[in-house]
């Protein structure tokens, strides 16, 4: 079929250019499926008219239009794309670890859309991924959201490009352990931490001043202003306090929570979701009034000394309490059954279908700002799907199939043992072993390597 | 501690030099000095450029330049004679960008208040005023390989880290004398970090690479302010901005080395973003990016290696699963498609040389026959041996092929360049010859006994083919039915039916047998206007070898077929 395409455009000249590979967009009619929207309740016998990437029409009965494939999903269930607030899948590096800002890093040069963890998060149904910077430094790189587009060669047509910037941020453990105990400069502490990011932020207002001077005097006659340095961390930082970064900051304790939201109110901020959360419930009305929520894990905590007084309820006390609240996986496995995780809320807290499944949906996405749209089932909006068997919901649910933009990408009837992208000319093909869980968590990853090179030069210019 | 034995070195041959020249006259003790710098070879088999067919001719050089190319020059008496008559010449080749003679430099040492946070730039790999100048040894055993494989000219590329230095052309000649033809010819620059200190990642690599070129545009500015307005503050150009104001001003190119797919995008995305003049180099992996490398206009050098078939030969026939047949199956896909690579970029137009960075020199000769067995011509082969390389240097009024003011550049064979039995008899450099062994090959038993029914003339094409053309969107197939009527080659085609499923037929039109090479026309309708496809290829035994291309679109893929029924011979 698309080599037919391809011979015909050829044939008529159309593109024997195929250099720019355009982002694909795909027409599809899902047909008697229990629609759950997430924001319009659950319609029963529905169906979803998807046209040119966009949701056209939701209702019972539809007419296939010419040229759109219909699916039938009698007993099936269709909810949105899963949205993963959290996660360091399609990287190439996770952390700059070496300086404790490190703003002006841009996640969005290291995509990797060959990386074989999109096509598993497809697979759990995950449409939208946040592939963050890890933890390392209290104010990390910039994020980027991506679209599980599996099969694109190009890192561009993976990004989100109409979500907004975000930023990853750090407090604790991980940026003190870093910089402070290996490092020995500052945050040593979590006051360290604090003064780190009061200081980046005051240094980056006389930044945007020194800039406003000059462009103001640039235009005057005999100007004798020189332009200052060019800072791209700085000049992110500035970004920030001018409202076009959200900030995604990791936290565990409710001291550093509070103190955070303290920091940011001191200097206008808005755009404020935290990240991982474990003693939110602690602070659940602060978070609720001055930021975007947290994005939490469903039941995770424990593994370091930070993390000990977490409880499963805390994703059903952020949302009682009124804060936006997402399940997040962190995790290139979790990922692949955010929608048990979502469930977890419902025995830890007893929330409903539709709060539970917005923790995977709606709210991510209003969290990394494309509430407008992705996260539901609402004519206009991009159409992220997954038909599943069973209800998302059940122990027993299983994703039967994937859309982004109304392209299938996932299928598990058309899903093959090996779904790899790049094979390696060199590669040795030798058995395969079962991995135990190392790559589960990433926050810290590129972070050890960072450390051995240091002491190993550390030890060498000692003699 | 290397720089000055460097500096030592280099006063040292100078030395040397003037005191070979004041001793001219006099006798030379140590019988080294070469007779005369002219030489003649005469009667030669010469090609001046890729896609030249070939023609008798004699060759004299004089001082490292080609005084002549023809049959009736005059020759002085000092010309030392090099018996061309069985000889075939060829310009000297030119390598994009390579290592040879360079060493690393020497690790700076670090200052006491050191932070890893934020380190000097010396120390962080960011030391762009370097010269590979400083780090090349023109005696060195890597030099004597690349030249014994025919090169003659290199860009040397500084050791080091993100931002090494400045490359420098170097020529393969006698390695006594200065042989650098031009210095700060681009800027190097690669993802490597610096490991234990910022940038520590390939992701701090390239936002330091921003920071480092804005920074550079911002000096700039401030130095035309201060030329042109009394009382403003003296600029501080860094050592590492005034060693990025000629990239800046896009008066010096920068050259990238990017392996692998992405690796190429984002040295593309960086470019595109900041404006720089760019070359790639040390391709490995770029079939997925061709497209992009040519609508960016970027020449490349890809990496003269292909990769090693050990993984190929390690698979196994008996006791393997099915799922392991299926992982042998890809391998040997990713294997097959990097061989044609090269016949890829030939296909779409973009202008690329070698660079012979961490490849073996001893595999020359094997790589270029993979490469051509895989599709790239031989013109386009030795084009990117020879004129591409010069081109992309901004050297190609003084190399890259056998005219007359041109470097005595040579390279001289026993066969025709890409015969398997050729070998490499000579080489100039610089107007220095360089002899080489010639090993006796042991001749095939098989092209010896002559057997009757394979006579290289009796090409049968009579019959059904079947044949598939590879497309982008992937293949794409049907039959060929070919007889002879009255003399005449006639016969049918079916093809993908370009305005819906199925197959379509045409009657085939223009066919001509010339040696072993098949070409045809037929016409197809499609979408109100009548296209001609011709379609021509290479007859071996039972299968044929060529193209699929529509002239009038400028449209051309490969295509292959099988002559699956032949007809019985009458």
């Amino acid at each position: 079929m698309k080599k037919h395409i391809y011979l015909l455009a050829a044939f008529l000249g159309l593109g024997v250019s195929f250099a720019h590979a355009q982002i694909q967009k795909g027409s599809v009619l899902i047909k008697n499926a229990t629609v759950l929207t997430v924001t319009k309740g659950k319609l029963e016998s529905s169906d979803v008219l998807v046209q040119n990437g966009v949701i056209t029409q939701i209702g019972k009965n539809l007419t296939t239009p010419a040229g759109v494939t219909a699916i039938d999903a009698t007993g099936k269930y269709v909810m949105p794309g899963i949205i993963d607030a959290h996660s360091h899948v399609g990287l190439d590096v996770v952390n700059e670890g070496s300086a404790p800002i490190t703003a002006e890093i841009r996640m969005k040069d290291v995509v990797n859309p060959y990386e074989i963890g999109i096509y598993r998060a497809l697979a759990g149904g995950v449409t939208v991924s946040h592939a963050m910077h890890g933890s390392s430094n209290v104010i990390g790189g910039q994020n980027a959201t991506l679209k599980h587009r599996w099969g694109s060669n190009d890192p561009a047509d993976i990004i989100m490009q109409d979500a907004p910037r975000t930023i990853k941020f750090a407090l604790g453990e991980n940026p003190t352990r870093n910089h402070g105990r290996r490092n020995g400069i500052q945050p040593r502490s979590r006051m360290g931490v604090e003064a780190v990011i009061r200081n980046g932020f005051n240094e980056a207002i006389q930044y945007k001043k020194g800039w406003e001077k000059y462009n103001l005097a640039k235009a005057q006659k005999g100007n004798t202003i020189s332009p200052p340095a060019y800072n791209e961390r700085l000049q992110t930082l500035v970004d920030i306090l001018d409202g076009k970064i959200i900030i995604h900051c990791h936290s565990y304790r409710a001291d550093e929570i509070y103190m955070l939201i303290n920091v940011v109110k001191d200097f206008n901020i808005k755009k404020l979701v935290f990240q991982h959360t474990n003693e939110g419930f602690k602070v659940a009305p602060e978070i609720a009034e001055y930021t975007m929520g947290a994005s939490v894990f469903a039941d995770w905590w424990a593994y370091k000394m930070e993390v000990y007084y977490s409880t499963a309820y805390n994703a059903a006390i952020l949302q009682k309490n009124g804060a936006i609240t997402s399940i997040n996986s962190d995790s290139a496995e979790l990922i692949r059954h955010l929608y048990h995780e979502a469930a977890k809320t419902q025995r830890y807290g007893g929330l409903t279908d539709q709060e539970a499944l917005a923790m995977i949906t709606i709210n991510p996405a209003k969290q990394l700002g494309i509430e407008d749209k992705v996260g539901s089932i609402e004519v206009g909006k991009q159409a992220d799907l997954v038909i599943f068997e069973g209800h998302p919901l059940s122990s027993y649910a299983i994703p039967q199939m994937t859309f982004v933009d109304g392209v299938k990408y996932f299928d598990r009837k058309a899903d093959r043992e090996d779904q790899r992208q790049l094979v390696a000319a060199t590669e040795m093909v030798e058995p395969i072993f079962l991995r135990t869980n190392e790559e589960a968590y990433r926050c810290m990853q590129d972070v050890d390597e960072y450390f051995e090179a240091f002491q190993g030069a550390f030890i060498k210019e000692k003699h | 501690m290397n720089k000055q034995f460097l500096k030592a070195g280099m006063l040292g041959l100078l030395v040397a030099g003037w005191l070979s020249q004041a001793a001219w006259a006099q006798s030379d003790p140590t019988g080294k000095r070469r007779i005369t710098s002219t030489y003649a070879i005469t009667n030669a088999t010469v090609f001046k450029a890729p896609g030249d067919p070939g023609s008798k001719a004699t060759i004299l050089i004089k001082d490292g330049v080609i005084l002549g190319v023809g049959n009736s020059l005059s020759l002085p008496k000092e010309a030392k004679i090099i018996a061309g008559d069985s000889l075939y010449v060829y310009a000297g080749f030119i390598d994009g960008a390579g290592t040879m003679g360079i060493t690393k430099f020497k690790d700076v040492e670090r200052p006491k208040d050191f932070v890893s946070s934020n380190p000097p730039d010396k120390i962080a790999g960011i030391t762009p005023w370097r010269s590979a100048a400083d780090a090349y040894a023109a005696v060195s055993t890597q030099v004597d390989d690349w030249r014994k494989a025919g090169f003659t000219l290199s860009q040397v590329v500084p050791d080091g880290g993100m931002l090494p230095g400045k490359t420098a052309l170097v020529l393969l000649g006698d390695g006594k004398t200065n042989n650098f033809l031009k210095l700060n010819a681009s800027l190097a620059a690669n993802y490597r970090s610096s490991r234990s200190m910022y940038p520590a990642t390939l992701v701090g690599v390239m936002a330091k690479f921003r920071d480092i070129y804005q920074n550079t545009s911002l000096v700039l500015e401030h130095e035309r302010l201060f030329a042109s307005t009394v009382g403003v503050r003296r600029p501080q150009a860094t050592p590492t901005q005034l060693a990025m104001m000629q990239v800046v001003q896009k008066q010096l190119p920068v050259l990238f080395t990017a392996r692998s797919e992405l690796e190429i995008r984002r040295a593309l995305a960086l470019q595109k973003e900041l404006g720089f003049k760019l070359i790639l180099t040390g391709l490995e992996n770029y079939e997925s990016v061709i497209g992009t490398i040519k609508s960016s206009g970027t020449p490349v050098l890809i990496k003269l290696q292909v990769p090693d078939d050990k993984s190929i030969k390690a698979q196994k026939v008996e006791g393997v699963t099915e799922s392991t047949k299926a992982q042998y199956t890809r391998v040997k896909e990713s294997y097959d498609k990097a061989l044609k690579q090269a016949a890829q970029l030939e296909k779409a137009g973009i202008l690329f040389g070698f660079s012979t960075a961490d490849a073996k020199a001893a595999d020359v000769q094997k790589t270029l026959k993979a490469m051509i067995d895989n599709g790239l011509s031989q013109k386009a082969a030795l084009a990117a041996l020879t004129t591409n390389p010069a081109a992309i240097l901004g050297v190609s009024g003084l190399a890259g092929t056998l005219e007359k003011g041109k470097l005595a550049n040579l390279v001289l064979t026993t066969d025709t360049l890409f015969k398997e039995e050729s070998q490499i008899k000579h080489v100039i450099a610089d107007g220095y010859v360089f002899d080489y062994e010639i090993k006796k090959k042991a001749v095939k038993a098989e092209t010896i006994s002559t057997k009757p029914e394979s006579a290289p003339n009796a090409i049968t094409v009579e019959g059904l083919w079947e044949y598939t053309s590879e497309t982008p969107a992937g293949s794409s197939g049907g039959e060929i039915t070919l007889k002879r009527e009255n003399g005449a080659l006639a016969g049918s085609i079916t093809y993908d039916d370009p305005t819906g499923s199925g197959k379509a037929s045409a009657p085939i039109k223009n066919a001509n047998l010339v040696v072993k090479t098949l070409s045809f026309e037929f016409d197809v309708a499609a979408g109100g206007m009548s296209l001609t496809v011709t379609i021509s290829g290479e007859i071996n035994g039972k299968t044929m070898e060529g193209t699929l291309s529509i002239p009038q679109m400028g449209f051309t893929v490969p295509l292959k077929a099988k002559l699956s029924s032949p007809s019985q011979a009458n």
